[in-house]
């Protein structure tokens, strides 16, 4: 099957750029049996290992399709096929012509590296395929290179995502050296490794986008076409998770990670959606909502990590279950609301929520798909976001019902939690109401039309799988419990420790009298008569579209409160007098970390590095005196060592 | 006995707060008097047979802290005409969730400190430190100097507290002592607080910055 | 069979009764200024004629204007259905029922809200732009609240949570699942159900544009979450598992009848308070929860 996926994808590689139509069908069936692969390993197949006859670099190819892998394999072949498909309506060639190619070219081998990163259990090949994957991101995010904050954006990525693969180098190097190879597996009976965690930890979170190091997340994911929104957002952080729980399944990892990760995820899910509800660009907000996703996963986790040091399996194995569906429910919804966004991108050419509004009229698929995301995203029931989220919820109240030492950290991850959520839900609102109902604010949005065919598809599938998983979790669990258990093998068999079935009847009998209310009163209004007539707004006469409440107006309240974190930027000028002129008033949430932390650092450092540049003006005369200084000084220190 | 005496300081730590989350004069003085008779009567409930002596500072107590005080401070808030609404430096709610971490933090240290076990099951010590964290954010938090004045008392009620952990031995000289520390520095401060009215227009303490020079 | 029964006999209990309780306030609050007030039964009668009515709807205005009452209602009875009616359990009780009804309550939320946005008045937005901040707020308190109770019970199923009282922390949760009875159902001092002007801020400024039966169902949806969040109160705080089901019953009734005047003598007495105000008052009823919560947790195992 794999194999079948290897050739498809390297098919797809190579005419793709020519011709767009082979290159999709060779997409879906190399993503297909990705998917088809994965799902093998769910219905029961042994895990799989294969050796390579040939050594590639000095070291034999391994590659080890276990429950994990297989896990992010079926997001990967999903999320990477519907792409593709997607794509086809979105960034066709009649409209991008020489980026479009680039654009499946780059497609192909993400894709491919990214199977093998999730393949490959050989430290070498591991950081191989991660590089190919890291530089086929930045080149599918700057596919429009014309723009320069695009090209900016895809410099930052590319140089936090170097910073990230630094650390693994670091990591995978020491690891080689400790063991005395690069293979990779299980390890946990050395306990010597275990400080070698923290540098992977360092540089997966880079990936992941955990706070603060998701500095390049939201202007690589916002300016990214939005087809590669998706797959970034949806799968390629998650690549970042996949080595987080990877290696913490195999190395022994120290006591204080489970406590760091709850912590740093709990803090990223609350200041993530903070800052998701500051946006005023759609797109940005979902890439920061991203942010916030991450930090839930991290919190089942560390809550995993907590469990399997405290040695119970209960609360451990649900907490970390619930971390790995919230991985496919976040791919699920989060490609979902990026492919309804760029849809709407594509409809009006702008990402300005202000500019946008009442676009329900003339998008109404994308309309209701974006609704089922919102409400996916929100954590809300029947859908899938609040299966993981509850199964979350659930371990980490278990830890605090049981009394356990774990509690002092589940209790405020709990709070953090409910805060992210409730926040969640006013940034969706905001998002959702500002650009799909109410009237049109600009021409544009006017002027809208939905999306094509294949657009619509690849959304309608992703929506259904939202459903699927809210209404029948309990399907999904043998194949969570395998990845569970190729984490942590002692927490193999058994039934969910969670009610799962009891919660999909529940989610099931919810959505059948959702539906039926709703259709039931729309026909009672109708059949009692339903006049249309303006906006009544409290008797106010003529109501024009630019008075509607604003995205920044809805969310005022709540990033008020988190000001002082950020420092919220503000420029006003109220109006004045009997006959007030212009009255403005703008905010803007700056990038704090990017800003303030790593800005100043930067620019001192470049100040250095420009210093030093003064001594390099290309005079032959200066270079010889440099060479004559630097004898002398090395003939000084040999002479100081001798007097020694 | 103890679970009185955790009733009455608990009370005086949820005063804490209130003094904390006000945001009117009238109220802090209110919550900052009412704290006043909560611990004068602690004196009555720690020795548990009855002293004459004992009572008579319990007495006095409650009624300069309860009383005389804040009856004080009314006449100085009218007599320099001072608006009710407090200027908060550090916002109502940052300073009530200020109070509110203060409190936890002081609980879970008091635990780790080697106390008396006689001390040890009650919540004397962290009340203490609760009491003067919250006298101290009100000093640091808030503009005007009348509302710095009665956050100096709270953390004085807070050393009232602490001196409560040493009533078995020295009951009287620790009494007698903070009594007329704090009476004279009440009458120190109205005087500090007329000299400002009068010499700035205002109690802003913003105001004394010019002082610098 | 019989669960379905069951559920139907709860589902006509708590819809039927719903409404009786804004009657109730509203006599209690005629009773305090001296009034006579209108009859007990008025908002039945408000229904049935709301039911009867037309709709208008504004030009902007999606289906999904009629559709989202109509879900949040549903949402809101859903929970109903889960919270354990005093001796009689849950209708559905599973372990983690009682993070399914907060997210119920969320759902309604995210549902009254969308509708109200639907209109694209400003006077609306405002309105769901502070029902959206301020339940950020409630929710902190709820889950603490929530928290301080599990850990009392050990347990995260709702009929065993409220099945004890929550200990010696049971005076300070009852003040703050008050406050958040107050701030989730928009009464005096978070908001004023009264106006219908300027001066209510929140949960009637996102109706204003609804007329017919998706008023009369967001009406007796706000009615049944009163009623939700007084039994909810009122079983956090009584140890009605150790009482017979007889008494336990009859305490239930009391308890919901002196929430429910207490809510009325709350808005006879105290005035709407200034807007700044409400995360202040938030913060306390969560600081309340907060030591509610460390109180469980000291008071050793259940």
């Amino acid at each position: 099957m794999l194999l079948v996926a290897l050739v498809a994808c390297v098919a797809a590689i190579v005419p793709g750029p020519r011709w767009p139509r082979i290159w999709l069908a060779c997409m879906v069936v190399g993503t297909g049996s990705i998917l088809a692969a994965a799902v093998a390993v769910f219905a029961g197949a042994p895990d799989w290992e294969w050796w390579s006859a040939v050594r590639v670099g000095g070291e034999r190819l391994h590659l080890r399709l276990d429950g994990l892998s297989a896990w992010f394999m079926a997001l990967l072949g999903l999320v990477g096929g519907l792409g593709a498909i997607y794509a086809r309506g979105y960034w066709p060639d009649d409209a991008h012509a020489d980026s479009a190619a680039r654009g499946r070219l780059w497609w192909g081998v993400m894709i491919l590296s990214m199977g093998f990163v999730l393949l490959s259990s050989n430290g070498l090949h591991f950081l191989i395929a991660w590089e190919l994957f890291a530089l086929s991101g930045f080149f599918l995010i700057t596919l429009d290179r014309q723009r320069r904050e695009i090209r900016a954006a895809g410099w930052l990525y590319l140089a936090a995502s170097h910073a990230g693969t630094l650390c693994l180098f670091a990591f995978f190097a020491a690891l080689a050296g400790r063991t005395g190879s690069w293979e990779l597996g299980p390890m946990r009976a050395h306990p010597e490794l275990g400080p070698l965690f923290w540098l992977a930890f360092a540089g997966f979170a880079v990936k992941a986008g955990l706070f603060p190091l998701h500095i390049w997340l939201p202007s690589a994911h916002a300016n990214a076409p939005s087809h590669v929104s998706a797959l970034m957002s949806g799968v390629a952080i998650k690549m970042g998770v996949y080595g987080l729980i990877r290696f913490s399944g195999w190395l022994p990892t120290p006591a204080a990670v489970g406590w760091t990760i709850t912590g740093i995820g709990a803090a990223t899910a609350l200041l993530g959606i903070a800052l998701a509800l500051a946006q005023n660009d759609l797109k940005r907000l979902l890439a920061y909502c991203s942010v916030e996703n991450v930090g839930i996963i991290a919190v089942g986790l560390g809550g995993g990590l907590l469990g399997a040091a405290d040695g119970d399996a209960g609360w451990g194995r649900l907490l970390l279950a619930g971390a790995l569906l919230h991985v496919w429910n976040h791919g699920l919804f989060k490609a979902l609301l990026f492919f309804a966004a760029g849809s709407v991108l594509h409809a009006t050419g702008t990402r300005e929520m202000s500019r946008l509004g009442g676009l329900w009229r003339s998008m109404p698929w994308t309309a209701v798909l974006f609704t089922i995301g919102a409400m996916a995203v929100s954590g809300l029931p029947p859908l899938n976001g609040f299966v993981s989220e509850w199964m979350i919820y659930l371990g980490l109240f278990d830890v605090v019902a049981g009394r356990s030492p774990a509690a002092w950290a589940a209790m405020p991850a709990v709070l953090m939690l409910a805060l992210a959520g409730a926040l969640a839900l006013a940034a969706f609102v905001k998002a959702g109401a500002v650009v799909f109902l109410g009237a049109p604010r600009t021409r544009v949005a006017a002027e809208a039309h939905e999306c094509g065919g294949s657009m619509r598809g690849a959304m309608v599938v992703l929506a259904a799988g939202c459903l699927a998983i809210g209404l029948a979790p309990a399907v999904f669990w043998p194949a969570a419990g395998r990845a569970v258990a190729a984490w942590n093998p002692p927490w193999a068999a058994g039934a969910p420790p969670a009610p799962l079935p009891t919660l999909g009847l529940a989610n099931a009998v919810l959505v059948t009298l959702a539906l039926a209310a709703g259709a039931g009163l729309w026909a009672s209004a109708r059949a009692r008569g339903l006049r249309r007539s303006l906006t009544w707004d409290c008797g106010y006469a003529s109501p024009a579209a630019r008075m509607q409440y604003t995205g920044g107006a809805m969310a005022a309240i709540a990033v008020g409160w988190f000001g002082w974190i950020f420092g919220a930027e503000r420029r006003q000028r109220r109006p004045r007098g009997p006959f007030p002129a212009g009255a403005h008033r703008i905010e803007r949430m700056p990038e704090a970390v990017l800003e303030r932390l790593i800005g100043p650092v930067a620019g001192a450092v470049m100040q250095v590095a420009g210093a030093a540049r003064q001594l390099q003006h290309g005079r032959l005369q200066y270079y010889l005196v440099y060479l004559a200084g630097g004898l002398t000084a090395l003939g000084t220190l040999v002479l100081v060592g001798e007097m020694k | 006995m103890n679970s009185t005496l955790n009733l009455l300081i608990g009370l005086a730590m949820g005063l804490n707060l209130l003094a904390l989350g006000s945001s009117r004069l009238p109220s802090v003085i209110r919550a900052m008097a009412v704290q006043g008779v909560v611990l004068g009567m602690l004196p009555v409930v720690i020795t548990r047979e009855f002293h004459w002596p004992v009572a008579l500072v319990a007495l006095v107590t409650m009624g300069v802290k309860g009383f005389g005080i804040p009856a004080l401070l009314r006449r100085a808030m009218r007599a320099a005409n001072i608006e009710r609404e407090i200027e908060p430096f550090i916002g109502f709610v940052p300073s009530l969730l200020l109070g509110a971490i203060g409190t936890i933090a002081a609980v879970a240290v008091a635990q780790r400190l080697p106390l008396l076990p006689e001390h040890a099951g009650t919540l004397l010590v962290p009340g203490a430190l609760a009491t003067i964290f919250t006298g101290f954010v009100l000093l640091v938090g808030r503009v005007k100097a009348i509302s710095q004045v009665c956050g100096y008392l709270i953390m004085e009620n807070g050393i009232y507290l602490f001196g409560m952990l040493l009533l078995h031995s020295t009951p009287l000289l620790v009494e007698s002592g903070i009594l007329l520390d704090l009476t004279v520095g009440v009458f120190v401060i109205g005087i500090i607080v007329d000299r400002i009215q009068r010499a700035f227009d205002s109690l802003d303490t913003r105001k004394l910055t010019v002082l610098r020079e | 069979m019989s669960t379905l029964l069951d559920i139907l006999l709860r589902l006509t209990l708590w819809i039927l009764l719903a409404p009786l309780l804004p009657g109730i306030i509203n006599q209690v609050k005629a009773w305090v200024a001296g009034r006579r007030g209108p009859p007990v039964l008025q908002l039945y009668y408000d229904l049935s004629r709301l039911w009867r009515k037309s709709v208008v709807m504004s030009t902007l205005a999606s289906p999904g204007f009629v559709a989202g009452p109509a879900v949040a209602w549903v949402a809101l009875v859903g929970a109903a259905i889960l919270l354990p009616i005093g001796p009689f359990g849950g209708g559905l009780s599973f372990k983690g029922d009682v993070i399914l009804l907060v997210y119920l309550l969320a759902v309604a939320r995210f549902c009254t809200t969308w509708a109200a946005m639907e209109t694209g008045s400003a006077f609306e937005g405002m309105g769901a732009a502070r029902e959206v901040s301020y339940a950020v707020l409630t929710e902190a308190a709820l889950i603490t609240a929530i928290l301080a109770l599990s850990v009392e019970s050990g347990s995260v199923a709702l009929d065993r949570m409220l099945a004890l009282s929550a200990g010696t922390g049971a005076v300070l949760l009852a003040a703050g699942l008050f406050a958040v009875l107050l701030a989730e159902n928009c009464r005096v001092p978070f908001d004023d159900p009264n106006t219908h002007l300027e001066l209510t801020m929140i949960h009637e400024v996102m109706v204003l544009d609804h007329s017919g039966p998706p008023l009369a169902v967001i009406l007796h949806g706000a009615a049944l979450k009163l009623l939700l969040f007084a039994v909810l109160l009122s079983e956090a705080v009584l140890p009605m598992g150790r009482m017979s089901p007889l008494a336990a019953t009859a305490a239930l009734v009391g308890a919901v009848g002196a929430v429910t005047i207490g809510v009325g003598l709350v808005e006879s007495l105290l005035a709407r308070f200034a807007f700044r105000r409400v995360p202040l008052l938030l913060t306390i009823a969560f600081l309340l929860c907060l030591f509610a919560l460390l109180l469980a947790w000291k008071g050793g195992p259940a």
